[in-house]
């Protein structure tokens, strides 16, 4: 028999046992990522650029310490990540963690880059606000490139690698925006400016001001011209890919007036001259099942209220090729695209990248947009329909050049500064002149994160079925399973009695 | 093998009343309802993934383990019965293990009937498996933490009320209070509150990534619970 201070003693001793072994299991652990596509592990384009390290990289990480958990964790992910980085380096990243917490620290943190960020803590029952430092700044050599404030997860491999990457190419190419057709300013282009400045300069083109050597610059970008586009310029781009210049075209085909609700198609001659390639950008509105929503505001008696229609003018891209363009990419928002089609010789490679639904079609112009109109699977008559492709090959002249056509242009563009735009909608267009220059190094970086996973369009009467199937399913077998057993004893019960009165 | 005959013996007494039906269809009521019904349902998130339900069946389980794991020992005490099972020749371990393991394949039985939930998104659109398994795996380890903790309740009391309410207390620490305190208190003490919390573990697992320090910790809430409730049953005989 046992001693109670003996069992006591014993238990006291496994707690600490116990206690000791998750401190050291805090430290050292092992992790298994299950997710389909590897979003915890760290990606290839993070190893190769590692890998690709001629000088070392110093990371300074900037972390207040006397922070609640959450960023107390954020500050361990992101040293747990830097220890790995150093390892797949072989030491040539190398880091140190700062607390900012006397002025010349801050001072230094701040003209670094690092900016701080305010934080709620909770202090004696009071909530106060705290400045917080939780960025880093990557050096290498007298190059250096600051991240503002760490975010947790694919984020945080994303801007230390890109960081890294940034600093670390020595001859950036150059890329050239189109301007002077109309086309939205560089300002609107901000969010995928800043995916391209990581692998490459980009200046503004202006084919009116002067008649510039244009083969200077590795990829040009044409982004939604409204005006006419003068046949001269048309040469200079002929000139540019007969030379072995990269070309990505995204063009409004089509455009919507929401103050007379009427679609009609835009001609800038670049649509001729597209066609003259082979590619033909309908001068028609794409309408797809899957697809965004906009709100409308009603009016019933003395209320008003919004509420969000679905409007197959916006259609949702889901379905894409497996190109180094679209890789990862899982969802896409449209406005008012068009449908592309290729009918050039074979000498070209013709590819198309992203497609809309099986439930799509294509109107024609000019158009009156119904707003309220009850679409039916009869509205949706094919399937498919190419909204994004490329060209590689001798597409003018002899020499080998490639092009991305899009069959939208608004897809990348913020129509106000302060407008967020979808990140894989920047991503698209960002990869594209990736592919263009031929580095697709960090498209697989770009795109990584949680995706998203869009059920399949299922009619009313099936996902009501399917509610009703899922929701009572599961209760229906433990009830028919519990009569079965009531059944059953009562039977044995029944059996057991009878033997008695036999 | 005698930890296997007192689980399904208890399994089997789980079925002949009355309780282990209203638990599950409770359980399963529940957690369909909010997952294709009402809320933010399957339909109206329209993602291939069964968060929906990992976070409801997070809560659902939660009440529903104590009132399972309540009559287990309490009612052995009040009625006697547990000193005419401690004379027959199986340990104390043997006895604990055995009605733990009940309770996990009533659980592990609620978790396989909303497997038709997994066919129906898989087949609705891309669902992540990985993720979703580990989802799974995230509730059973949650639920062997809790059904550990309500059986240790149950051994110090006669009264499954009270073993209800007790267990029920202990959980709440690591399913509210510990996380609602890791955000109040800075530094270090707020990071100990922060690893105890079970929604730091439960979260890390069912985004889709298997970690040995959330699986220690599941265990070690478990292995403790299970020693303490052993140790309970030994201090009987004890001098």
């Amino acid at each position: 028999m046992k001693n109670k201070r003996r069992i006591t003693l014993q238990l006291l001793m496994i707690l600490g046992v116990v206690i000791l072994i998750n401190i050291v299991s805090d430290r050292f652990f092992v992790r298994v990522d299950l997710t389909q596509d590897q979003r915890y592990t760290l990606s290839d384009a993070t190893r190769n650029i590692l890998r690709d390290l001629k000088q070392p990289v110093t990371v300074s990480a900037y972390f207040t310490s006397d922070l609640p958990p959450q960023y107390i964790n954020l500050r361990r992910e992101f040293t747990d990540l830097l220890v790995e980085y150093g390892n797949l380096s072989r030491g040539m990243v190398v880091f140190e963690m700062i607390d900012p917490n006397d002025e010349e620290t801050e001072m230094a943190a701040m003209q670094a880059g690092v900016q701080p960020v305010i934080v709620n803590v909770r202090e004696r029952d009071q909530v106060k606000q705290q400045k917080a430092y939780m960025g880093a700044v990557v050096r290498m050599g007298d190059r250096k490139e600051a991240i503002p404030l760490i975010q947790s997860d694919a984020a945080m491999e994303y801007s230390l690698s890109t960081s890294i990457k940034k600093i670390s190419i020595v001859d950036k190419p150059l890329i050239g925006v189109v301007q002077g057709h109309g086309q939205p300013p560089l300002s609107s282009l901000q969010q995928a400016l800043s995916g391209l400045l990581v692998l490459n300069n980009v200046e503004e083109v202006n084919f009116y001001d002067t008649i510039e050597d244009i083969s200077r610059f590795q990829s040009l970008m044409i982004i939604g011209p409204t005006d006419s586009i003068p046949s001269l310029h048309f040469s200079l781009l002929d000139s540019y890919l007969a030379g072995g210049g990269n070309l990505l075209v995204a063009l409004n085909r089509v455009s919507a007036d929401f103050n007379t609700l009427q679609g009609f198609a835009v001609e800038t001659g670049l649509e001729n001259w597209l066609m003259d390639k082979g590619v033909i950008v309908e001068g028609r509105f794409i309408v797809d099942a899957n697809c965004g929503t906009v709100g409308v505001t009603q009016q019933t008696g003395a209320f008003q209220y919004t509420t969000n229609i679905r409007f197959p003018y916006l259609p949702l891209i889901n379905d894409f090729a497996d190109h180094p363009i679209t890789k990862g990419l899982s969802n896409i928002v449209l406005q008012f695209a068009s449908p592309i089609l290729y009918t050039g010789d074979t000498l070209v490679r013709f590819e198309p990248i992203a497609f809309t639904s099986e439930k799509s079609d294509a109107r024609s112009v000019p158009l009156m947009f119904d707003i309220q109109k009850q679409w039916t699977d009869r509205d949706f008559t094919r399937s498919k329909l190419a909204v994004a492709a490329t060209l590689q090959g001798p597409i003018s002249g002899n020499l080998p050049s490639r092009m991305v056509v899009f069959g939208d242009a608004d897809f990348a563009v913020a129509s106000d500064p302060r407008q967020n735009l979808q990140r894989e909608n920047v991503s698209l267009l960002v990869n594209a002149v990736d592919w263009l220059s031929d580095d697709t190094g960090l498209v697989e970086l770009r795109t990584k994160g949680p995706k998203a996973r869009p059920l399949d369009e299922v009619e009313d009467g099936r996902k009501l079925f399917l509610k009703l199937l899922n929701f009572l399913l599961p209760i229906i077998l433990i009830i028919i399973y519990g009569v079965y057993r009531i059944i059953r004893n009562r039977n044995i019960r029944m059996k057991r009695m009878e033997d008695v009165y036999v | 093998m005698k930890v296997w005959v007192i689980a399904t013996r208890e399994l089997r007494s789980f079925f002949d009343s009355l309780m282990a039906y209203i638990m599950l269809v409770a359980f399963l009521g529940f957690s369909g309802f909010f997952t294709w019904l009402y809320g933010s349902d399957i339909f109206f998130v329209r993602q291939a993934s069964l968060q929906v339900f990992f976070s409801i069946a997070y809560w659902t389980l939660f009440f529903f383990i104590p009132a399972l794991t309540m009559r287990l020992l309490a009612e052995e005490n009040r009625t006697g019965t547990i000193e005419m099972l401690m004379t027959k020749p199986i340990s104390d371990l043997q006895v604990v293990m055995g009605k733990f393991s009940s309770v996990m394949l009533l659980i592990v039985i609620a978790l396989a009937l909303t497997i038709p939930y997994y066919i129906t998104v898989a087949s609705l659109g891309p669902i992540d498996h990985g993720a979703t398994i580990t989802g799974y795996v995230g509730l059973l380890l949650m639920s062997a933490a809790y059904v550990s903790i309500g059986l240790f309740a149950s051994s110090i009391s006669n009264n499954q009320i009270i073993a209800f309410l007790l267990a029920l207390l202990i959980s709440i620490f690591f399913h509210i209070i510990f996380d609602v305190l890791s955000y109040s208190v800075t530094g270090g003490i707020g990071s100990i509150f922060s690893y105890l919390s079970i929604s730091t573990h439960f979260d890390s697992i069912s985004r889709g990534v298997i970690d040995s320090k959330d699986i220690i910790y599941f265990l070690s809430i478990t292995f403790l619970s299970l020693v303490a409730t052993e140790a309970v049953l030994t201090r009987r005989n004890a001098v």
